[in-house]
């Protein structure tokens, strides 16, 4: 047998490794392709047509979807049984509420966990609980405590001397009381706050601490400006699974009261499997990509205003 | 600054460990009370599932049930079949976080360690899709499994998990393989260890806080779901726990006890999965590195 020179070896390696890679990624590229990306651009092409649950049978009488330009998207925002408008206001208005609650809400509680205190482990996963439980489960449950006559939390508020309310059955307050839920199962960002928190330099800290700084003037020059990145990495992830909000109007409100709760998700799920009409569910997906794409962008296009990253000197 | 120069006052030490001390102590007292607020709902849904129907909503509550009911937990099959729900349940999750967690390691080691063309492509791909709401897919979707004649059967609940189980996953695998020294497969790969050999004798020993971290997730969001089951389950024989549990509380009268226990009931695997996996959690996440 021929000698290999090394340059030869290292390339038979290379395609090697090469080979085992596209082996080892095939669930991926499978993955990427059939349930990510194909979907996607289908649902860019399907509120085109008049796509109804009835096409997908075979042999249908229906015969094949037609084409009809921008009739879909027409319907649904002048269609007043739809009315898009209001799910887009509802749906953005949530998000926008149960983001910041939850943020404000899981950096105060991974603060006090981070300080000395007892058992701190033990009340970890005490706040992390209401995250793995089951969501539908969550809201039967809350929507029992909210109960206007019985419920639990009336009780707390008449005995603190406040009037009664109607939480999740009145249209004026159904978005604070889910707001309220949301924050309640955030868990999960508690911990990747926390995690941040002890990457957060000790030498920082004690330095202020000798300058005589107090514990508020560490918290806003110091730990504020260290989070920011995780600020934002969780702002967004809450923002990517509260603007799909679905489960509180499919487990107990039905887009109610009045259509306080028509998520766009929830209306989705209505138009287009109880009215069977893909179609303008597809259109409806589509707007709502458009719109979930553009807070997004607003959130990454003003990051890098308030972003701080270690090892620059300013700030932007 | 001027402490410097005529040295730093002998109390100044002490004094910066009382204040310290004493914003514990009120942190303490603050976790505290905010612990017992976010249990209150857990253990209002367990007192209410021991009473009878009627005592539930009385004036004031009671904390404790005056009489421990176990015989709630006793509910009619025909409204809400505990353990077929939680069999039909279990199906579904199982192989999703067999399959899941399995393929997310196999693509995690192909981009934490592999050199391949598309490389950046294919993760910026993988990560790209983390952002993207799963609702803009399900209509697609649906058609797809429609066109197979799979609707109405728990494969498309359980197929996308054969794909790697979700792209966090994935991200998540590989930041735990990136930082295990690469020594350790260079010196396996001198003793003739192939790829696969490596990934599944030296490094998952070491990653496994992360790989029960991605079972877990998988789990949960499994467990979670209702929209997709709502979608592609309609005969009552199939249905999952979320399923029956929105649908009693569809239909009941005022069985209010039996609404509890069955929510208690819905609650338990969750709770007793966390507790086994719990204190994984954290160091997993941690570890995933959120800052790349």
């Amino acid at each position: 047998m021929l000698k290999l020179t090394r340059k030869q070896k290292h390339s038979e390696n290379a395609i090697k490794e090469e080979r085992a890679a596209y082996l080892f990624l095939i669930p991926a590229f499978l993955g990427l392709s059939l349930i990510t990306y194909i979907p996607l651009l289908t649902t860019f092409i399907m509120g085109f047509f008049n796509l109804n649950v009835g096409h997908l049978v075979q042999n249908s009488p229906l015969g094949s979807p037609e084409f009809v330009g921008l009739n879909n998207f027409v319907d649904i925002f002048e269609n007043p049984s739809i009315d898009f408008l209001n799910s887009i206001t509802v749906t953005v208005t949530y998000a926008l509420m149960a983001v910041f609650a939850s943020i404000v809400y899981s950096f105060f509680i991974a603060v006090l966990l981070n300080r000395k205190i007892p058992a701190r482990g033990f009340f970890r996963a005490v706040f992390y609980v209401p995250y793995v439980l089951p969501a539908a489960a969550s809201m039967v449950t809350w929507y029992f405590l909210f109960n206007y006559d019985g419920g639990i939390i009336n009780y707390l508020l008449v005995q603190m001397g406040f009037d009664k309310s109607y939480f999740m059955s009145s249209s004026d307050t159904v978005m604070q009381s889910l707001t309220m839920i949301a924050v309640w199962s955030c868990g999960n960002l508690i911990v990747i706050f926390l995690a941040g928190l002890q990457n957060v330099p000790k030498v920082y800290h004690e330095a202020a601490d000798i300058d005589g700084a107090n514990f508020i003037k560490r918290f806003i020059h110091i730990t504020i400006p260290c989070m920011t990145p995780i600020i934002f990495y969780n702002m967004l992830m809450s923002l990517v699974i509260n603007i799909q909000v679905v489960i509180p109007a499919l487990a107990i409100t039905k887009g109610g009261p009045g259509k306080s709760t028509m998520f766009m998700s929830y209306l989705m799920y209505q138009i287009g499997f109880r009215g069977r009409e893909l179609g303008k569910a597809g259109a409806i997906a589509f707007i709502f990509f458009i719109v979930a794409a553009i807070l997004a962008f607003i959130l990454f296009a003003t990051s890098k205003a308030w972003i701080f990253y270690e090892g620059k000197d300013e700030r932007r | 600054m001027s402490g410097f120069k005529g040295g730093i006052p002998k109390g100044s030490f002490r004094s910066i460990k009382l204040r310290k001390r004493f914003f514990d102590i009120i942190s303490l007292i603050i976790v505290i009370i905010l612990a017992v607020l976010v249990m209150m709902p857990l253990w209002y849904v367990f007192r209410s599932s021991l009473m009878r129907s009627s005592d539930i909503f009385r004036w004031p509550p009671v904390l404790l049930p005056p009489d421990w009911l176990w015989s709630n937990y006793d509910i009619n099959p025909l409204t809400f079949d505990f353990f077929k729900y939680l069999g039909n349940t279990l199906i579904i999750v199982v192989p999703c976080v067999v399959f899941g967690t399995s393929t997310a390691i196999m693509c995690g080691y192909a981009f934490a360690r592999l050199r391949f063309r598309g490389k950046k492509f294919i993760f910026s791909l993988c990560v790209g899709s983390m952002l993207l709401p799963s609702m803009v897919t399900l209509i697609p979707l649906y058609i797809g499994w429609s066109t197979l004649g799979l609707v109405g059967t728990y494969y498309p609940l359980i197929i996308p998990f054969l794909f790697g189980g979700g792209a966090f996953n994935i991200f998540l695998l590989r930041q735990f393989m990136l930082s295990i020294p690469r020594d350790f497969d260079e010196a396996a790969m001198i003793d003739g260890a192939g790829h696969i050999r490596i990934l599944v004798s030296v490094l998952l020993p070491m990653i496994k806080p992360a790989v029960i971290v991605v079972a877990l997730l998988i789990f949960i969001a499994n467990w979670n779901d209702l929209l997709q089951q709502m979608i592609y389950i309609s005969n009552k024989d199939m249905y999952t726990l979320t399923l029956g549990l929105t649908t009693f509380l569809g239909s009941f009268k005022s069985d209010y006890a039996g609404m509890f226990a069955a929510t208690c009931l819905t609650f338990l695997p969750t709770v007793i999965v966390y507790l086994f996996g719990q204190r994984f959690f954290v160091e997993g996440i941690v570890m995933s590195g959120i800052k790349n």
